[in-house]
């Protein structure tokens, strides 16, 4: 008798507990293209599309109007001026090429020109044109569509997860 | 009761109190335990934890606040507690993709949270506390946060103006505007054509009644399941500007009948003189001598022809106007060669230019036209059908009005019905509840409703009048965009503030100018101060730009400046009067207030100036990199072979300065140049000429114009 009350106001302390908690809400669907701003075909894989966030998206912007013509084999006129250039600018893809080279080096490059960075004159400067942010957004947008993927340097301490 | 039995009871007795204590404390800590595992608390939390595990804590925590935060922008009509979870959205450390979410810094947009909270673009609900009300539809609100693929519709609700940041956006609101949508539904800030589609007045005079009910079947036609569109059997990227009616046989018929018997505004036919077509009605060369004059005179730059290379089709040309491969098997050829002669009094609005011809030139390119341009077998799956009857004519007449044809297509006599699609200038704030989803199986919310609608209007209302477009997903993407951007009136008065209006744009020419003007139709190509079309240059400085002489010349015989460009300048055979007349205007009204080609000596230029300018362009800036000066360089800006003659010394100074203060969206690169570095650039250019070429060898051009199109 004495254990069935024991037992049964457990249970009612347990009932009355988990009632009172309420069922974790689904997250949204993680669908990655609907919750990308905009998002680019592979270029070298025509089946896969790199979604792509706001930033990155404002690179492609910028990207499709300033350097497509010599940074890729296909521009929006049709043939690209890639190949008239003597040495021949990296595809903006092209991972083996530029995913050594540290957004610093990139953000001189872009914005002081060839030259100042040793390399080819023929890389026009943009830092009157663009300012430093459209100038991020582009380095976002090749580090975004880089084969092999880019891996950005590790910093420790970031693996943590929310739940 | 016996006295042993009393202190069992009393056992007993106090068991039972105890264990009615222990529920009623239970009972009594339930509240603040289920308090304490409220969801937003548990992101507090996890936000505190995360903030550990960062090197720098101490920032990440500066502010934090255990309870809940709130923006509260009365104005805006913003209650948003989305930063309780959100808790990093102004932390610039926590931009990388590696923070787990919810925690992560909200992107760079030119807006402040803080300023204009989280619901005036994500829409949801605000003062919700937990994730599913939040975020989601539920009984009480309506109104889900909006998938950031279609965000760009936020942008739009304010925003009437186009940003570049928003290319979505833009793109659905330009398709709006030229699929004609405006004809039946009411689109605020949508540009509505003077013609949406042509106008039928005298159609009976131009084609068959066999090709109009061919149209009306199957204007273009869907050749596989992938959706890819096709016109006339060819693949194409273009949207067809006219969708696909669900007719029935009968519909056809009478419909066929009807535009049939159109011809109220019957051209004058126009007769080519008999010597021309004795010289050359026996010439082999005939139709090959019609498609040189076709290719010479850029007909590409706005019709498109389907060509087969390497096995595979393509259609290449523009598509300003329509496609012309089986042209020759629609039209009329006496309707063809009045058409030519003089666009506008068959379709007043049109965006033809009216050439000037010659009968040879006349008499040739119709007779390619009406030979080579045709596929006998275009008619075969046509019924036979003969003269229409009244009582046809009659149905035909009904179903137009009915059908909403003739909201886009004038017919003389006829007067289309009022707002004949539903009025959608507040559709992107419409709820679920308020919206018609039939038998559809679709998810219940606007964007399904949208796109369902979009790509098959009966699938969600089965006796929708709407027509059946053909849109890829990208197309579909951004017409939904642009229609979740019309939300209606603002509901606040500070909202009605931000309201940025779309530029209105103005450009009345008169006088000898504007009669030029409008018969080559300038504008179709041409931007002046805003208004025309963007396929070439923008005139509105082309007075500061070029030089009077090299106008005439161009205008006379166009060459293109731009190596990677096919599509090029028609050769309108304009006379020396009208080339004088648009050359005259363009210089001296057409002017930067900046740049003032008067005031500028050319003879300041020493020799010396322009030797140092050709090792600037040469060596340290690499100028070759993009332009092309005696046939090597790039391709990227124009060709400087004739600089010296094409530009005026002022614009080239004006322009190695600042390009952009020129020309805001030009991708020359602006350098720091000195002074005497520019004078020395602007010298060495000046030294550039080579002239404008005659028309040389015609083949050569053709050979061109393909080998370009291969490029494509």
């Amino acid at each position: 008798m004495k254990r069935l009350v024991w037992l049964a106001s457990l249970t009612l302390i347990g009932l009355v507990s988990v009632s009172g908690c309420r069922k974790a809400a689904e997250a949204p669907k993680a669908d990655p293209l609907l919750s990308a701003y905009d998002s680019e075909p592979d270029w070298s894989d025509s089946q896969k599309v790199i979604p792509l966030s706001y930033e990155q998206a404002q690179g492609k912007r910028i990207f499709y109007q300033h350097c497509v013509w010599c940074h890729a084999d296909a521009t929006p006129a049709g043939p690209s001026n890639r190949s008239n250039l003597t040495p021949n600018p990296p595809l903006m893809n092209d991972g083996s090429t530029l995913n050594p080279e540290s957004d610093e080096f990139m953000r001189n490059i872009i914005t002081l020109g060839g030259s100042a960075m040793g390399k080819s004159a023929m890389m026009p400067p943009y830092g009157r044109m663009l300012t430093p942010g459209e100038i991020a957004s582009v380095i976002a947008f090749t580090r975004a569509i880089a084969q092999p993927p880019y891996q950005p340097p590790g910093r420790p301490g970031s693996q943590y997860s929310a739940k | 009761m016996p006295a042993e039995d009393m202190g069992k009871l009393a056992y007993r007795t106090r068991l039972a109190f105890a264990v009615c204590s222990v529920i009623f404390v239970a009972v009594l800590a339930i509240s603040p335990f289920k308090d304490y595992r409220r969801e937003w608390k548990q992101y507090k939390r996890a936000y505190l934890r995360f903030a550990q595990s960062r090197p720098d804590t101490k920032r990440l925590t500066a502010d934090y606040n255990p309870g809940i935060d709130q923006i509260w922008l009365p104005g805006l009509n913003v209650t948003d507690r989305c930063p309780t979870c959100h808790q990093g959205i102004t932390q610039p450390t926590l931009a990388d993709a590696s923070v787990p979410q919810p925690f992560r810094t909200h992107p760079p947009i030119p807006h402040n949270v803080r300023d204009w909270g989280c619901t005036a673009c994500h829409r949801g609900q605000g003062p919700a506390t937990e994730v599913a009300e939040a975020h989601e539809s539920t009984l009480a609100w309506e109104q889900p946060v909006l998938p950031t693929h279609f965000i760009q519709a936020s942008c739009g609700t304010c925003h009437l103006a186009d940003l570049p940041q928003t290319p979505q956006l833009t793109r659905g609101r330009q398709l709006l505007a030229t699929l004609n949508c405006q004809g039946c539904h009411k689109l605020p800030g949508i540009e509505r054509p003077a013609m949406l589609g042509p106008d039928l007045s005298s159609v009976g005079t131009k084609v068959s009644r066999e090709w109009i009910y061919k149209w009306l079947k199957e204007p273009r036609t869907l050749l596989d399941k992938d959706g890819n569109v096709t016109v006339n059997g060819y693949l194409t990227g273009e949207e067809p500007r006219m969708p696909k009616f669900r007719l029935s046989e009968t519909e056809l018929i009478a419909l066929s009948a009807y535009l049939s018997a159109q011809k109220a505004k019957a051209l004058p036919a126009y007769k080519i003189s008999p010597a021309v077509v004795a010289t050359w009605s026996k010439n082999p060369e005939l139709a090959s001598q019609g498609e040189l004059r076709f290719r010479q005179m850029f007909c590409s730059t706005c019709h498109s022809l389907a060509v087969t290379r390497a096995g595979e089709t393509k259609l290449i040309g523009g598509d300003i106007g329509p496609e012309l491969t089986k042209v020759g098997s629609k039209v009329n050829p006496d309707w063809l060669i009045a058409w030519l002669r003089d666009p506008e009094s068959y379709l007043p609005h049109t965006r033809m230019p009216r050439y000037g011809w010659s009968d040879e030139d006349l008499y040739k390119v119709t007779q390619y036209i009406t030979t080579k341009l045709v596929d006998t077998d275009l008619l075969s799956t046509v019924p036979k059908l003969d003269a229409p009857t009244d009582e046809q004519v009659q149905l035909g007449r009904r179903i137009f009005l009915e059908k909403g044809c003739a909201s886009c297509h004038v017919i003389e006599g006829l007067n289309p019905q009022k707002d004949f699609g539903p009025d959608l200038s507040a559709l992107g704030a419409k709820n679920a509840s308020e919206l018609e989803f039939g038998a559809s199986r679709i998810p219940r919310n606007l964007v399904s409703y949208i796109q369902a609608k979009l790509q098959d209007p009966v699938s969600v209302n089965a006796a929708a009048r709407m027509p059946q477009y053909n849109w890829n997903q990208a197309d579909l993407d951004a017409v939904t965009t642009a229609l979740l951007s019309m939300k209606g009136a603002p509901a606040t008065s500070a909202l009605q503030n931000l309201v940025v209006p779309r530029k209105q744009f103005a450009f009345r020419p008169t006088g000898a100018f504007a009669a030029v003007y409008e018969r080559y139709k300038c504008y179709t190509c041409h931007t002046f101060n805003g208004v025309g079309g963007d396929l070439a240059p923008d005139l509105s400085y082309e007075g500061s730009r070029a030089n009077r002489q090299w106008l005439v010349e161009f205008l006379k015989s166009p060459q293109t400046l731009r190596p990677t460009l096919i599509l090029r300048m028609p050769q309108l055979n304009m006379s020396d009067k009208d080339a004088a007349t648009l050359a005259d205007y363009l210089s001296m009204v057409m002017q930067h207030p900046a740049v003032n080609p008067a005031t500028m000596d050319a003879k300041q230029f020493t020799p010396a100036m322009a030797s140092l300018g050709k090792q600037l362009y040469e060596v340290k800036y690499q100028c070759q990199s993009c332009h092309t000066i005696g046939g090597t360089g790039g391709y990227v800006g124009p060709n400087l072979n004739n600089a010296g003659l094409w530009l005026t010394p002022a614009w080239i100074q004006a322009w190695l300065r600042n390009p952009q203060a020129l020309v805001p969206d030009t991708i020359e690169p602006r350098r720091n140049l000195t002074d005497a570095e520019i004078n020395a650039l602007t010298a060495y250019l000046l030294t550039l000429r080579a002239g404008i070429k005659p028309q040389s060898a015609a083949n050569n051009l053709a050979s061109h114009v393909v080998s370009e199109g291969a490029g494509q």
